[in-house]
């Protein structure tokens, strides 16, 4: 097999990654912020029940979220949560969404909590609305200063989709082993890193650049 | 707000538990397969069993043999590839209906894997074979030289067993998720010796990478042979069974064995007797 026949054909596993990667942070972020509500709550059971959930899914590895999340319903229950063809895929983007999130929800919680309360009460005294002050005034700081832990969390979040290989998703990993690995050729394993660096370098330039858009204090 | 997101939050709860319990009604297996017209194989990609030609169709004699099976009962064989140390939880959850892949009738590291699932007739010969660098062939010539010796094989392969035999000890063993990965370390030098199926090793020693290994006739663990792995307690092993002596007898099978080049190991008329 030659070299562009193998590139072709990881480009599709890595696409899987990619989308994998894509799809994650566009449920994780949003249901991040939502359990940092709930860790946040000052009605105490919410708080007891977010706090419990980050415990348990932050203290637990991701593997064994993946098979807990793909083969329990079944073994249990006799439920088929994630058949037809792309089941897997949903069922490793589920285990990775709600990991994500928990991971996501401690730095946006460490991020609302770091804004001083005196903003808070000047904007009260301005008469705006909770809502108005956290979505105005406080949410874009916010991102600000959770930007650099963010972009450590992504960047994990890239190697990490390896491990969706654990319950038979196409990711590159897992059809390098079936492609090539299974018919002799060992070089393709190695080269799997020159798409993550590449994928990662961009990430790593992407980052810098919001920070520097973001750092609107400097002259 | 918060009244709003405490709501939601209780909402979502309430929902997960009832989709945990709305069980989907006490179907047997071959009322549910039949139902759904196909059922799904579990494979791992090897030749000469399941594996993709040029064109990157899924060929092979496991491949071609079950498809023949499905026909034969009116369904449609669906392949899934799996992680082969998974192999009884993807059966269990139901995510595939049959291991289907060249798997060994028989023991499991002294575990009778008949206690996971339940077996159709055998079909084909196998053995466990020998594994090592070329260069070592002379070297590592006897039982006696293996014993103390760095192995590897497939993770939960009835060749783990053989492995741990040979070198004496389980320590000395290492598992891998494929036989592939285990052949991988033996050209990087990690293990001494290698224990994979011989009709894998057939089609991979020698070849690309691989190039450096040969398969080593030293020791000849004893045959085994191959069968269809279904769910323990499954009514879908019995129609299995009886598809099987139907592609024996007319000769489907043989005509399958030729193609692939496993008529010396085939299994003759399966079911008869």
């Amino acid at each position: 097999m030659g070299f562009w026949e193998i590139t072709a054909k990881l480009f599709e596993g890595f696409g899987t990654t990619c989308l994998l990667f894509i799809l994650t942070l566009v449920f994780s972020l949003p249901l991040g912020l939502v359990i940092a509500f709930g860790s946040m709550s000052k009605f105490k059971p919410l708080a007891w029940l977010s706090r419990t959930v980050v415990w348990i899914i932050r203290g637990t590895p991701l593997m064994l979220q993946l098979f807990v999340v793909f083969y329990v319903p079944g073994m249990l229950f006799g439920l088929q949560l994630f058949g037809g063809i792309n089941g897997r895929f949903t069922a490793a983007l589920v285990a990775f969404v709600i990991n994500y999130a928990c991971y996501f929800s401690e730095i946006y919680r460490g991020g609302i909590e770091s804004i001083p309360r005196g903003q808070y009460e000047a904007a009260q005294v301005l008469g705006m609305t909770a809502r108005e002050t956290f979505f105005t005034v406080i949410l874009m700081q916010v991102v600000k200063r959770i930007l650099a832990p963010m972009s450590n969390e992504v960047i994990t979040l890239v190697k990490d989709t390896s491990l969706a290989r654990v319950i038979a998703v196409a990711e590159i990993f897992f059809v390098n082993e079936m492609d090539f690995l299974s018919k002799g050729l060992v070089w393709p394993l190695f080269y799997i890193a020159v798409f993550f660096l590449i994928f990662v370098g961009a990430l790593t330039i992407f980052f810098r650049y919001c920070e520097k858009k973001l750092d609107y204090y400097r002259v | 707000m918060k009244r709003i997101l405490t709501l939601t939050l209780a909402l979502v709860l309430v929902f997960t538990m009832m989709t945990c319990f709305t069980s989907c009604g006490e179907k047997s297996d071959w009322e549910k397969i039949e139902e759904q017209g196909f059922f799904y194989c579990g494979i791992t990609v090897y030749a000469p069993m399941n594996y993709f030609d040029e064109d990157g169709n899924l060929v092979g004699f496991d491949t071609e043999f079950a498809n023949a099976v499905a026909k034969e009962l009116g369904l449609e064989a669906k392949f899934q590839v799996i992680s082969w140390p998974n192999k009884y939880m993807e059966l269990n959850s139901g995510a595939i209906d049959l291991i289907w892949n060249g798997f060994t009738y028989g023991d499991e590291d002294g575990v009778s894997r008949t206690e996971y699932v339940d077996f159709t007739y055998a079909y084909l010969e196998n053995r466990q074979c020998l594994v090592t660098k070329a260069d070592r062939v002379n070297e590592l010539n006897t039982a006696e030289a293996l014993k103390g010796k760095k192995g590897v094989a497939e993770g939960g392969s009835s060749g783990e067993g053989v492995a741990i035999d040979l070198a004496g000890d389980e320590k000395l063993i290492t598992t891998f998720t494929s036989q592939a990965s285990a052949l991988m370390e033996l050209v990087a030098g990690n293990a001494d010796f290698a224990v994979i199926d011989y009709q894998m090793a057939n089609a991979m020693v020698g070849k690309g990478d691989y190039a450096g290994l040969s398969i080593n006739k030293a020791v000849e663990p004893e045959s085994e042979v191959y069968a269809i792995g279904c769910r323990k307690g499954s009514d879908l092993t019995a129609k299995i069974n009886e598809a099987i002596k139907t592609l024996s007898e007319n000769g489907t099978l043989a005509e399958l064995a030729e193609k692939y080049g496993l008529t010396n190991d085939l299994i003759q008329n399966i079911g008869s007797n």
